[in-house]
């Protein structure tokens, strides 16, 4: 028998080894080291995305799993997802905001668990986060906070104008003209973005207008009290504002009161949290106060944000075990929410006092009394075809065609029309 | 004299592996496709394979990650009743004939000042293939700015010298405003392409015809007309036929700039096909939008090969 050589020795075991691997699909020992990625959005709180890192390295010390957070901005998550989901590859645990988990129902894994042992311990998730996050009964993800939208201003023009907190849009229309008077504007954006739905939704509920009925599948936008809400956006945008509202993206009204160009804004505390971290002369002169009312309530816009797993993951066990020590450790979560500065508050009932709301008086507009959160597409129920409507654009370019000429009832006309598509499709 | 015969002794050639290889590398029909295998393969893979499957979606009602099925030309169909889609269909060739168009009279006007003698002539050259070199997001980003609403150094200055009325043009919120903002984005990062491949047909045009022509009394423009231009055609025809594919498949620009609006009046059909495709999830209309283009760009890529082939011969 020939002696076995070096060379023989390591070329049959090598050879061996690796047939093993690829035959059964699981690395060596030393190849398993767990690890998982996480797609989150660019935090408007820019130091919640900080903490949620220096979280994400505890959480990898005291497990041994090694998590990757990757950001993206908001508005390239859908684009973001479309091709993860459709290439069945990408990140393990996404952040999803809003309807998101009613579009991507099927791709997502059943949380109910982690829900359940959360809400143990925090109470019952808030409507709006669960009426987005459980699709059809199933819990497609874990709510973890919500942004809400407020009216924010400069107290320091309303106290030299002698001018009236505003109680109602019509209250707003009052004031507003006075700021514009000023050179101080109302800054709502009237453009293809998500904070131009934000305050759309919330004036039409206000007027008692819907896009879409309870039943999820009649288009009711094209009724008086729309035509309402167009003709109070015609006279702010007139009167009130000035014409680059509808050049705006999400950020535009947030640096325009940061600079000390708009007088009142409709957005979430970002703005103020912001200037105050970077020190701007602006930020001791914001303030909020409660949303404004029309004749059927006071209504608002909230975004609940959740975390799901994809369904595609290899690693649903580990991403669970994250979004548990994330969200499910009293400790870790009071600490994620802090770093936010009250942009992001919990959504479970028992947080809702939360201490964060006390870090600075100016939070207390947030406590926002008598203030139904509603998400876009309210009252239909949350669904993929609510999300379509919202991802189109259909509301705002609705009001910018009628501000900029076409008359108020073609514009409805042609907002029902591209709703009614959606619907049937 | 007779010849003898040699015997040649039948000896079992054993020819090794790379004798073998290299024969066959030494025949013209192996080493065509050996060469050319790896670009057909890429091809293949990264435009072929796209372009199938994207057939494969617009005639589907594919929805992302849901099951699809065959509906046929009903995409196509449905998108004329889109308002969106109209006004897009409008706006690409707009934008396209508007910036191909100032593209080709800047860029030829650029193109014979950069082809006199100048000082520094090296630097300036270099210098005008910038917006060209640049990444087009980031280059975008800083025309952003400038037509930003809040922050717009083209109204600062254009109030500062009493060019214009305050608070000047909303560049990015109002339509005719809007379309000319991204149509000058595209003159400015396009331009260079047409300067420097004109420039080099320029260059190549003989000094003698031109003092042929000067003999018989032909003035610049006389000059320009009967020598620059005819010589020059089959270049501009290759500049304009690139030109209008890129212009007219334009993303970038677009959406940097306005996202398509205000109201979707600078969409073109890359910035709608995202839009419907991935943002909504409805990848099989937002294929059928971008496939729209297809048939026009294959019109306008046969019209220009043959004026092109009619001047080169």
């Amino acid at each position: 028998m020939s002696a076995i050589t070096r060379r023989h020795f390591l070329t049959t075991t090598t050879g061996a080894g690796l047939a093993g691997v690829l035959a059964t699909g699981i690395p060596p020992a030393r190849g398993q080291q767990r690890e998982i990625s996480y797609l989150c959005w660019n935090n408007f709180a820019p130091l919640m995305d900080k903490k949620l890192a220096e979280i994400g390295q505890r959480f990898t010390k005291d497990t041994g799993i090694k998590l990757k957070i990757d950001h993206i901005a908001a508005a390239q998550q859908a684009a973001k997802y479309a091709s993860e989901v459709q290439s069945q590859a990408g990140h393990d645990l996404v952040e999803m905001r809003m309807h998101f988990p009613w579009l991507y129902e099927g791709q997502l894994i059943d949380l109910g668990d982690v829900v359940a042992d959360l809400e143990k311990k925090y109470g019952k998730v808030l409507s709006s986060a669960a009426e987005t996050a459980r699709v059809h009964g199933t819990w497609r993800a874990v709510p973890q906070y919500h942004a809400m939208f407020v009216a924010t201003y400069r107290e320091d023009l309303f106290k030299k104008a002698g001018l009236k907190i505003p109680d109602t849009w019509e209250d707003l229309y009052t004031v507003g003209k006075e700021l514009k008077k000023m050179g101080n504007p109302v800054g709502i954006p009237i453009s293809q973005n998500y904070d131009s739905i934000s305050t759309a939704g919330p004036v039409l509920w206000s007027f008692g207008g819907m896009e879409i009925d309870k039943d999820g599948k009649t288009v009711r936008i094209n009724t008086p009290q729309t035509a309402l809400m167009i003709e109070w956006y015609k006279k702010m945008f007139r009167d009130c504002m000035e014409p680059e509202v509808l050049s705006w993206d999400d950020a535009s009204n947030n640096q325009a009161i940061q600079q000390g160009k708009a007088g009142w804004i409709h957005n979430p505390v970002s703005a103020y949290i912001v200037a105050k971290q970077m020190k701007l002369p602006t930020a001791d002169t914001i303030n909020h106060h409660r949303t404004p009312g029309g004749p059927a309530g006071r209504h608002e816009t909230d975004v609940p944000r959740h975390i799901a797993i994809w369904k595609f993951s290899k690693n649903a066990e580990p991403a669970k075990e994250f979004i548990r020590y994330l969200l499910g450790k009293r400790e870790v979560y009071d600490e994620y929410i802090m770093s936010a500065d009250a942009f992001n508050l919990p959504v479970y009932e028992k947080l809702q006092d939360h201490p964060v709301l006390k870090t600075d008086p100016k939070y207390a507009g947030l406590k926002a009394e008598g203030v139904q959160y509603h998400c876009y597409g309210w009252p239909a129920p949350p669904s993929d075809k609510v999300q379509l409507i919202t991802n189109s654009f259909i509301m705002p370019n609705m009001i910018a065609k009628a501000v900029t000429g076409t008359p108020t009832k073609d514009a409805i006309v042609w907002a029902e029309n591209e709703m009614k598509k959606i619907v049937a499709g | 004299m007779a010849i003898g015969r040699v015997g040649v002794a039948a000896v079992p050639a054993r020819v090794s592996l790379r004798a073998r290889v290299g024969n066959l590398l030494d025949r013209e029909e192996w080493l065509g496709p050996v060469f050319v295998s790896p670009a057909l393969f890429l091809l293949l893979l990264l435009v072929a394979y796209p372009f199938c499957m994207a057939l494969y979606f617009s005639v589907s009602n594919a929805f992302i990650g849901r099951p699809s099925h065959f509906i046929g030309i009903r995409n196509f169909v449905n998108l004329w009743g889109s308002d969106a889609f109209r006004q897009t269909f409008q706006n690409a060739f707009v934008f396209t004939g508007a910036a191909v168009g100032f593209k080709l009279v800047l860029g030829l006007s650029l193109a014979m000042i950069l082809n006199q003698p100048l000082w520094f002539k090296r630097l300036i050259r270099g210098a005008v293939l910038l917006p060209w070199v640049i990444p087009t997001a980031l280059s975008t980003l800083g025309w952003w700015w400038m037509f930003n609403s809040l922050y717009s150094v083209v109204n600062w200055t254009g109030l500062a010298l009493g060019l214009m009325d305050p608070p000047g043009p909303n560049w990015l919120g109002q339509r005719y405003y809007a379309m000319t903002a991204v149509v000058v984005v595209n003159i400015w990062r396009g331009l260079p392409f047409f300067v420097i491949t004109i420039l080099a047909g320029l260059v190549s045009i003989p000094r003698e015809l031109y003092e042929a022509a000067e003999a018989d009394g032909a003035g610049p423009i006389a000059r320009f007309w009967h020598v620059t231009l005819p010589l020059l055609k089959p270049v501009l025809g290759i500049v304009v036929l690139f030109s209008t594919i890129f212009t007219f498949s334009d993303f970038n620009i677009v959406y940097v700039l306005t996202h398509g609006g205000p109201i979707n009046s600078t969409h073109l059909f890359a910035t709608l096909a995202r839009q419907v495709g991935l943002e909504t999830g409805r990848i099989g209309e937002g294929a059928a939008i971008s496939l729209y283009l297809f048939p026009v760009l294959m019109i306008v890529v046969w019209a220009q090969l043959r004026f092109v082939r009619k001047q080169a011969y």
